[in-house]
């Protein structure tokens, strides 16, 4: 079993992980010759399961296994790969293969620094007067300020050359026989009512808290009075506990992000949105499937000001999960959202152009509607 | 001593040194989570000090110097946010005032901060001080003949690498590369090895050091914290950082100094002892120059082989006097290693230091296990000094066992070799 590959952008892998890391502590990693698959699958609130292509994050992949499809199932902490990632942010290369280390399987990421010896590396220059000088930053003594002069000229020539400084991160893992992994399937969906284009995600996201913000503070002022279920209910941190949002959109181009508690009610409407056209080969029964989807007859109703309340399909999300899925808006890729009235919501995050590194990425988010 | 209190010691700091001290408060907290530190912060009284002041007659137990114990949380809150960099809440100071009032038959014995501010404000703030002898840990240099020098600069750019919930840093030389290893020792079955720290290793070259000798494949372990705590502190003063050491169960010293400020820090350490006990001939990978090479190379029971002509001590550690400083001490702890693999008689007539002597006289205590305690020095008798606390620690033993003492336990004394041999002679010829 081997793997090993250079990190291409070290950045998107950075900024993928964190997102990884908002909604579950383990990601089970699947590598084979063709993808990537991190899948978070978080005991309550949402799954996400992604599909990088290798050269999304990597260059040089080299992979080996004596499973089908040179697989190789991991489990990996997300908190220390993102750790280990961002500290290679600073570095001018990084690599990531697995390993053993006195038994223990490891993803060690190899980091290459360059230091910029700023004195000489001369050993025959270092005396104790220059000792001295450099520790006090600033000689005063005639005699040792010459020897400072000394070493500084040495400096110049000899030293500032730049070296490669190597760091390891090693991240403890392990290794999933295909057998464990076997009755891991995506969640499956019906074919949705609606689907949009998202409007900018930090925009979404910073509206989206606000409103959780909101239900939050109401929420604790009502139950400050009332009964101690209310109150552990909100500060328990379970996501089913929290504040639910209402978010709708319909086929012409309106979501809508609404707020009910027993003080107020609140929305925020998006107009002017794109709902992508379905590619007929991707429909179930191809163009007839097409006339009967779902989409297709939610079409028929509503309209493009979003006032009316008809040809709306709504799903209730738990605010703090909500805004832990939007942070995926780091990545900048294209988000496509499918609601299935009452049911669930389907986020497809495309990651494309510079960022993708030309592949087709795309992370799936799978979130679940709580009834009213 | 005609007012009631008397001035046992006064002196002033300017803002940048209040602040400087104020850093080396935070450092004394951050360090020693597992008491096994020692951190000591000399402040020069010519630099540091716009003015300083011990008035010698007026002390208590008379004597030059004065030692006192006080909580670093209530010092701390009177240093904070004294920096000058405009951002704390509190007006800049122009000056720090320190006042010792010391009076032995009173209980009002204090310690008077005044802060000068801007705009013609005074904060005082009085706090009490407990009168005590302070204990210093002895660091003998001597014993402790490997080592490096490097910029701090270097070093904080690398620790930011280590994980934060890592305990333990591992040093090792290996192949003209240093390598420093984060971990955590409590290895986790199952699922739970996925919540093991990161562990993180660093690789520089020795060439990234102004000085570096160590021995190949010795490992020498302190804590993560503690090398963070000091390396972040060295950086606040700017400069050059050194280590000294011997090898592991030994304790290793930190230092470095600016701004008038000497800071030394001594660390238990631990660590294996594989490379320390294999039976080749020791290895170091150093940048030093041979003048540089300190006399006695290595620790027990491993010695230099025989080939290997010890060269002469390097010059600065002339000024210890091991042999006069070491019947000071009653003998913590007989360190006698009875080698139970060396069985080569030394050729009577080399030059040459032989490796291990077969009539050493045996270690009774049955204690192989070579681990050292850390002296105190409550005496402190060379207070006037430069750097007033750290003594020679030369570990004692019998005026028998001296000449085998410096063999075994590294004492590079002022000696130069040539003497070692003239020393055996009369011993056991």
């Amino acid at each position: 079993m081997r793997f090993r590959a250079e990190i291409r952008n070290i950045h998107t892998f950075t900024k993928f992980t964190s997102s990884l890391a908002t909604l579950g502590h383990i990601a089970w990693l699947r590598l084979d010759s063709t993808d990537c698959r991190f899948t978070v699958i978080p005991e309550r609130g949402t799954q996400v399961w992604s599909v990088l292509t290798p050269d999304t994050i990597f260059d040089s992949y080299t992979i080996q296994s004596a499973a089908p499809n040179n697989a190789i199932n991991l489990e990996v902490p997300l908190q220390p790969l993102q750790r280990a990632l961002r500290s290679a942010g600073g570095g001018v290369g990084a690599s990531l293969r697995l390993t053993k280390k006195d038994g223990v399987p490891l993803l060690s990421l190899t980091i290459t620094t360059t230091t910029i010896a700023a004195s000489s590396s001369n050993p025959t220059n270092i005396t104790e007067g220059s000792r001295d000088d450099f520790a006090n930053g600033q000689g005063s003594a005639p005699a040792t300020s010459s020897l400072r002069e000394g070493s500084t000229d040495a400096g110049f020539f000899g030293g500032s050359r730049e070296r490669e400084t190597l760091v390891t991160q090693d991240i403890p893992i392990r290794v999933l026989a295909p057998a464990s992994v076997e009755d891991l399937h995506e969640p499956r969906c019906r074919e949705p009512d609606v689907h949009i284009v998202l409007p900018n995600l930090l925009q979404l996201k910073s509206i989206s808290d606000r409103f959780t913000k909101l239900a939050l503070t109401s929420g604790n002022r009502n139950t400050s009075g009332g009964g101690v279920g209310g109150r552990f209910g909100f500060q328990g941190g379970s996501s089913t506990a929290g504040p639910k949002l209402e978010l709708s959109a319909n086929m012409h181009g309106c979501l809508r992000l609404a707020l009910e508690t027993e003080s107020m009610k609140i929305s925020s409407l998006w107009t002017g949105l794109e709902n992508p056209e379905l590619d007929p080969e991707q429909v179930p029964e191809g163009e007839e499937g097409l006339a009967n989807h779902p989409s297709t007859r939610m079409k028929a109703l509503g309209d493009s000001t979003g006032q009316g309340e008809e040809g709306w399909a709504t799903v209730r999300v738990e605010g703090r999960d909500w805004g832990r899925v939007l942070s995926v808006g780091r990545l900048g890729g294209r988000v496509i959202a499918c609601f299935c009235q009452g049911h669930a919501v389907i986020l497809y995050v495309f990651l494309s152009g510079e960022e993708g590194g030309g592949g087709e990425s795309v992370l799936t988010y799978y979130i679940s509607s709580y009834s009213a | 001593m005609s007012d009631a209190t008397s001035l046992a010691l006064k002196f002033s700091l300017s803002p940048e040194a209040t602040g400087r001290l104020y850093d080396a408060l935070l450092t004394i907290t951050a360090l020693n989570l597992s008491r096994t530190a020692y951190a000591s912060f000399a402040l020069d009284a010519k630099s540091f000090f716009l003015d300083y002041n011990l008035n010698a007659s007026s002390t208590a137990k008379g004597g030059d110097r004065f030692t006192c114990q006080i909580l670093n949380k209530a010092l701390q809150s009177v240093f904070k946010g004294r920096t000058n960099d405009g951002r704390g809440r509190e007006p800049a100071i122009e000056r720090c005032d320190v006042i010792i009032q010391e009076q032995p038959d009173m209980t009002e014995c204090r310690l008077i901060v005044k802060m000068i501010c801007k705009h013609g404000m005074t904060k005082t703030y009085r706090l009490t001080y407990e009168s005590v002898e302070v204990m210093h840990a002895l660091f003998d240099h001597t014993s402790a003949p490997q080592g490096w020098r490097i910029s701090s600069r270097v070093l904080r750019e690398y620790i930011e690498f280590f994980g934060p919930k890592t305990e333990q840093l591992d040093l090792v030389a290996e192949d003209g590369k240093v390598i420093f290893t984060s971990f955590t020792e409590e290895m986790k079955n199952g699922k739970e090895v996925l919540k093991q720290p990161l562990e993180t290793v660093i690789t520089l070259h020795t060439e990234d050091f102004e000085d570096f000798h160590m021995q190949d494949q010795t490992h020498i372990v302190i804590s993560v914290k503690d090398f963070r705590a000091i390396v972040t502190h060295a950086y606040t003063l700017g400069g050059l950082l050194t280590a000294s050491f011997s090898r592991s169960s030994r304790p290793l010293q930190f230092s470095y100094q600016n701004y008038g400020i000497h800071c030394e820090f001594t660390l238990m350490t631990t660590g294996d002892l594989r490379g320390a006990l294999s039976s080749q001939a020791p290895k170091f990978i150093s940048t030093r120059g041979s003048s540089r090479q300190p006399s006695t190379l290595s620790q027990p029971p491993s010695r230099p082989s025989a080939s290997e002509m010890p060269p002469p001590p390097p010059a600065r550690m002339n000024f210890n006097k091991p042999l006069s400083s070491q019947s000071q001490r009653p003998s913590l702890r007989a360190q006698v290693h009875q080698p139970s693999f060396e069985n080569s008689d030394p050729d009577p007539h080399s030059l040459f230091v032989p490796e291990r002597n077969p009539w050493d006289p045996p270690n009774f205590d049955g204690n192989d296990e070579d681990e050292e305690m850390l002296g105190w020095d409550a005496a402190n008798e060379r207070a006037n000094d430069f750097q007033p606390t750290f003594r020679d620690s030369g570990p004692t033993a019998p005026p028998s066992q001296q000449r085998q003492q410096e063999m075994q336990s590294s004492q590079a004394s002022g000696l130069e070799p040539s003497q070692w041999l003239s020393q055996q002679r009369p011993l056991f010829d």
